[in-house]
This record gives structure tokens, C-alpha cells and sequence, in this order.
């Protein structure tokens, strides 16, 4: 039963996007779309080419950076407004600004401020991850159990045990839903911005594949976006999760 | 030694205790019982220091309090263990001699050594409430606060503990302030009651007989 909802489901799910996919490849012919079995080959070309790895690396930097700073500034921003409503009230405009304008605008202004590059790249991601992290983190904080604060206080925890064995823990899920949302975000950021105004990285790569009309290259580099999500979410992510919500995982009691 | 000295007591800015006066020594136990919202809770919260007292003197030289509440309210994502080990460690205690010491405590309050690395969650009222008792007992408490800890047990669970805690409380020679509204508990656990009548009103009952005699 576990083995039919936790792969046979998801397979088939795979499985009837490469057939769509497929479908319309042949409907509107390779130059438009390649099929997934070209962009397969030209994904494994890319992979034994040490100049695609060499801007694969530099992407993967560029989102580990800004998940970094974007992740670390939101939370403890959140934290901070979470327990202070001065805080909260002075970083509001700032969060309201930044999930408001529109990240290509974003991007055209980083453009001016950094010109191409690095800099750019990690502004912009961090500027639109850490507002996601911050609301998380603030409403989370702003809902833990005021009971649960009482032991805290009663039991005189320090303030290292109060933020990775009390805040962290009871906030963990929210956190873990933000954090997931933030590393999709934040390759599709790095991304967008190195099509936009980046002489290096997948980003680039791609919107030099798409003025040479490599479709399959086109949408090899998409495979490998997609790859590199999945592999993030798989190496970073899950076993966070995992060690987090580990207490979420046991039987609850239940009455005989 | 605890003392309060014309205290007036506001949870959330609102008096329920106005001129209340409490003394304290080591060692000694004492019931409080009153009707509900009389603000018996609130008593221990100032105690405990969860509640600013703001209006009336106050001294309290005991150094490790230890707080049982009304629910269990051990951290879900902490197992047992970990939720008797994290206020000692608190305590400047390191994580080696912490467990030894939380173990060491399990089976003082009947709680099996193969329930040390499960989740609150998993446990029963009655068991989860033995490890809040396991908590505060493991710090070794000059005072402990109790707070009507089994109100929401069944009678023999609740005998059962309240002698457990007779023999640990003697065995410590820890003071102690008790609310409940049991006679019998109060008879087991403690030497006095104060009753609290209303905001102004607080009276000490000796012996405690007489509350048996007096229910509210």
C-alpha cells in the first residue's frame, strides 16, 4: 500500500507530463519544443562539458548564498518582530514594499546599482527570499503556545536553549513550509536574473541557447533547473525537516 | 524565605488580590484554596515571577523553584527525558551529568527508563504529568509550586501521586505552595491552608480540619 502511494503515484504522475510533453514536441515540431528523449542527450552532453558544470557551479553558489543571507535575514528579522511590535511596525513597510513590486522591476534596478554579476544575482534573491522567511517566522512566533513560554521562563532557560530547543522546534513547520518555498524561489530568482543581466551561470546559458535556437539545449538547461530543485530540497532540506518535525512522526497516545 | 507584603496582584492589568500578605519559610508547606478566579494561580505566577508584582513588597530567597501546572505542559518536541535534562542543563548542569540525573529521577515517580526517549505525545495524562512532577523534582527545589497538578486525573492516580510527592517533598525538605481543591490532598501535603475568600479577603485556617469542616 506504502509502496503504490509513495512511488507508483508519483512515477505515473512523471510519466503522463513526459507523455504531454512529448505529444506537443511532435505537435509543434523540435525547433519550438525538443522531446524529452532530445533533451535528455543534450542534458548528458551538458553534464560531460566542463564549461556548462563550470556555470552550473556558479548558479548553485549564487542560490546557496542567497538562501543563506535571504533565509538568515528574514529569520531574524521575524524573530525580532515577533516578539517586539516596535520592530514589527517599522519593518512592515519595508516587508510590504518588497512582496509588492514586481521582481523584473527588481531586477532592472539591481542591474543599475551592481551592473552584471555576483552582487546583482544576490541582492535580488535575497531581497525577494527573506519576506517570505520574515512573515513566516513572525506570525509563527506570535502563535506558540503562551502556556509553553511559561516554562521557559519558570525554568530559566538560557538564551541559546531558548532559540534552538524552544523557538526553532515550535516553530519548525511554518519555518520548513517557508524554506521550502524559498529554495524553489530562489533558483527560479538566480535564474531569472542571470537571463535578465548576467554574463555567467544556467540563466545565462539559457538565454544564450534560446538566441542560437537550441531548443534542445533550451530544455536540457530546464531539466537541469528542475534537477538542481529537487536535489537541494533532497540534500538540504528534507533531512532539516526530517530532524525538526522527527517528534511529529510518533503515534500519538490514545486512549483504551 | 518567601515574602509578600501588601501585595496587590494584576494579571493583565486587572486587580484579583489587593493587600495580600504571605510569608513563607524554608521548608514549609502550604495550601492555597479559595473559589475559582480568586486568584490562587496568580499567587503562584507572582512567586514564580510569571506575574510583576507592581503594588506591595516582596522577597523571595528561594534559589531553585520548581512548577507543576495544571497541565503537564512538557515540550511536545522534546522527549521525556530531554524535558526533565533541558531545565537542569538551564541550570549550568552539562548534558552528561543532567541525564544521569533525569534518569536517576524516573523511577522516583514510577515512570519505566523505556518511556525516557518517547514524545509527550505518546504518553497518557496521568504519565505525562509524572514526568512534569519528574521536572521539577530533578532540580532539587527549595520551593515547589503546584497547581492543582492532578485535577484531571481519576481518584486512585490521584492518591497515588499525592503520597508520591508527600515522600519526595520530605525527602528534600522542600517548601511548598499547593493549590488545589481537594481537602484530602491538602490534608496529605500540607501543614496550613490560606483561604482566599475574595480580592481583599485571605484568612489562615489552622488546622486544617476546619476547611474540611467549612467546604466553600
Amino acid at each position: 500500500m506504502k509502496t503504490t502511494k509513495y512511488i507508483l503515484f508519483p512515477s505515473s504522475g512523471i510519466l503522463l507530463l513526459l507523455l504531454g510533453w512529448h505529444l506537443a514536441a511532435e505537435q509543434l515540431g523540435e525547433l519550438i519544443i525538443a522531446t524529452p528523449e532530445q533533451a535528455y542527450r543534450a542534458l548528458l552532453q551538458l553534464l560531460s562539458d566542463a564549461q556548462a558544470r563550470q556555470q552550473i557551479w556558479i548558479s548553485l553558489q549564487r542560490v546557496l548564498v542567497g538562501i543563506l543571507l535571504g533565509a538568515g535575514c528574514g529569520f531574524a528579522l521575524g524573530l525580532a518582530a515577533g516578539f517586539n511590535a516596535t520592530v514589527r511596525l517599522l519593518v512592515s513597510p519595508l516587508r510590504w514594499l518588497l512582496m509588492s513590486i514586481p521582481p523584473v522591476i527588481l531586477v532592472v534596478l539591481a542591474m543599475l546599482w551592481f551592473g552584471l554579476g555576483n552582487e546583482m544575482v544576490i541582492f535580488i534573491t535575497v531581497v525577494l527570499l527573506a519576506p517570505g522567511i520574515y512573515v513566516n517566522t513572525e506570525k509563527a512566533i506570535r502563535a506558540i503556545d503562551p502556556r509553553l513560554q511559561e516554562v521557559v521562563r519558570v525554568y530559566q532557560f538560557s538564551l541559546w536553549q531558548r532559540l534552538n530547543r524552544f523557538y526553532i522546534p515550535a516553530i519548525a513547520a511554518p519555518l520548513c513550509a517557508a524554506l521550502l518555498i524559498a529554495l524553489c524561489n530562489a533558483v527560479r530568482i538566480v535564474v531569472l536574473a542571470e537571463v535578465l543581466g548576467s554574463e555567467q551561470g544556467i540563466g545565462y546559458a539559457i538565454a544564450t541557447a534560446r538566441s542560437n535556437f537550441d531548443s534542445h539545449q533550451l530544455y536540457a538547461w530546464v531539466l537541469l533547473v528542475l534537477l538542481l530543485v529537487a536535489l537541494l530540497e533532497w540534500l538540504l532540506l528534507q533531512p532539516l525537516q526530517h530532524r525538526l518535525t522527527r517528534w511529529q512522526q510518533e503515534p500519538a497516545y490514545a486512549a483504551t | 524565605m518567601l515574602r509578600l507584603d501588601q501585595v496587590t496582584l494584576a494579571p493583565g492589568g486587572n486587580p484579583v488580590l489587593v493587600d495580600f500578605n504571605f510569608v513563607l519559610k524554608p521548608g514549609e508547606r502550604v495550601g492555597l484554596i479559595g473559589p475559582s478566579g480568586v486568584g490562587k494561580t496568580s499567587v503562584l505566577q507572582a512567586i514564580a515571577g510569571l506575574l510583576p508584582i507592581r503594588v506591595g513588597k516582596h522577597e523571595n530567597s528561594f534559589q531553585r523553584i520548581g512548577y507543576v501546572f495544571q497541565e503537564p505542559r512538557l515540550l511536545p518536541w522534546l522527549s521525556v527525558i530531554d524535558n526533565i535534562v533541558l531545565p537542569l542543563q538551564a541550570r549550568g548542569l552539562s548534558r552528561k551529568l543532567a541525564r544521569a540525573q533525569a534518569e536517576a529521577w524516573l523511577p522516583h515517580l514510577n515512570l519505566p527508563m523505556q518511556r525516557a526517549g518517547t514524545y509527550p505525545a505518546s504518553l497518557s495524562g496521568g504519565m505525562a504529568q509524572r514526568v512534569s512532577l519528574a521536572r521539577a523534582f530533578a532540580l532539587q527545589p527549595d520551593l515547589l509550586l503546584l497547581d492543582e497538578p492532578f485535577s484531571a486525573l481519576d481518584p486512585a492516580l490521584r492518591q497515588e501521586l499525592t503520597e508520591l510527592c508527600d515522600r519526595l517533598l520530605q525527602n528534600l525538605n522542600c517548601a511548598l505552595v499547593y493549590v488545589s481543591h481537594h481537602p484530602d490532598e491538602l490534608q496529605a501535603l500540607t501543614q496550613r491552608c490560606l483561604l482566599l475568600e475574595n480580592k481583599t479577603s485571605h484568612r489562615l485556617v489552622e488546622p486544617i480540619g476546619d476547611v474540611l469542616l467549612d467546604p466553600m
